[in-house]
């Protein structure tokens, strides 16, 4: 299993998450996180911004089903401006259901 | 050592701290989250209500939509239900007591109980000493 952290704009949040419902993924989780990237924020005339807000998607899928995963998220979260974010893909070794009790994704 | 990374219910924290303190782990981070699951974040299925679907609207027990959607009024809107995620980072050996004693604690028997993660962590440092692995997180 892979648990897939995909920072993303807020305003494409809605578009990804139904995105991946319709292709059999409605289980995430979601956060409102703050950042910034590798141009230190955001730079409008005067005003400099730090740090930006971005959405914090977490899912944890099966390895076969990362790379189909990660394409939805780059198709839907994808804008061709800077800021559009950044996915991380890292190992989980054992995912329970605390319902049953039982080893199952 | 191993992370794991935990999703339960809010009303559910407090007996999940104590349980963790029994147990001599008391160490954690607290984050709230919206999420959803299998059942796409229906109330009805979260509460495991014998109701039809149509009794949930009717009496409005409707989970949130996210923000946007409201504002931009979608006409459909994924929905989420508040939940807690709690991360800890513990040995090896101790992992099992751990994630049994956490399912114990959090087991209603109802949809939306929630997730239990465990994943590998490379390396642990204690900002104050310096101390590396094991001993930054004992």
């Amino acid at each position: 299993m892979k648990m897939i952290r995909a920072f993303i704009r807020p305003e494409k949040e809605q578009e990804v998450v139904l995105a991946l419902e319709g292709s059999g993924f409605p289980s995430l989780t979601k956060m409102p996180v703050f950042g910034r990237g590798k141009q230190k924020g955001l730079q409008v005339g005067p005003v400099h911004y730090d740090e930006l807000p971005k959405t914090l998607i977490m899912m944890v899928v099966d390895d076969k089903d990362t790379d189909n995963v990660i394409a939805i998220i780059q198709d839907k979260a994808r804008t061709g401006f800077v800021g559009d974010g950044k996915v991380f893909v890292s190992p989980v070794e054992t995912a329970y259901t605390v319902r049953t009790g039982e080893k199952t994704l | 050592m191993k992370e794991i990374t935990v999703i339960i219910r809010r009303d559910k924290l407090p007996a999940t701290k104590k349980v963790l303190d029994e147990m001599g782990y008391p160490s954690l981070t607290i984050q709230s989250v919206d999420g959803r699951g299998r059942q796409k974040g229906a109330m009805c299925a979260e509460m495991d209500y014998d109701m039809p679907d149509s009794f949930c609207t009717a009496v409005k027990l409707t989970p949130t939509p996210s923000e946007y959607a409201v504002e931009h009024t979608l006409p459909k809107a994924a929905l989420y239900v508040p939940k807690r995620l709690l991360t800890l980072v513990v040995p090896d050996d101790l992992v099992s007591t751990i994630v049994k004693g956490i399912i114990k604690v959090n087991k209603t028997g109802r949809h939306g109980d929630g997730k239990i993660f465990v994943s590998p962590v490379e390396n642990a440092i204690r900002v104050r000493t310096g101390e590396q692995n094991g001993e930054a997180i004992a």
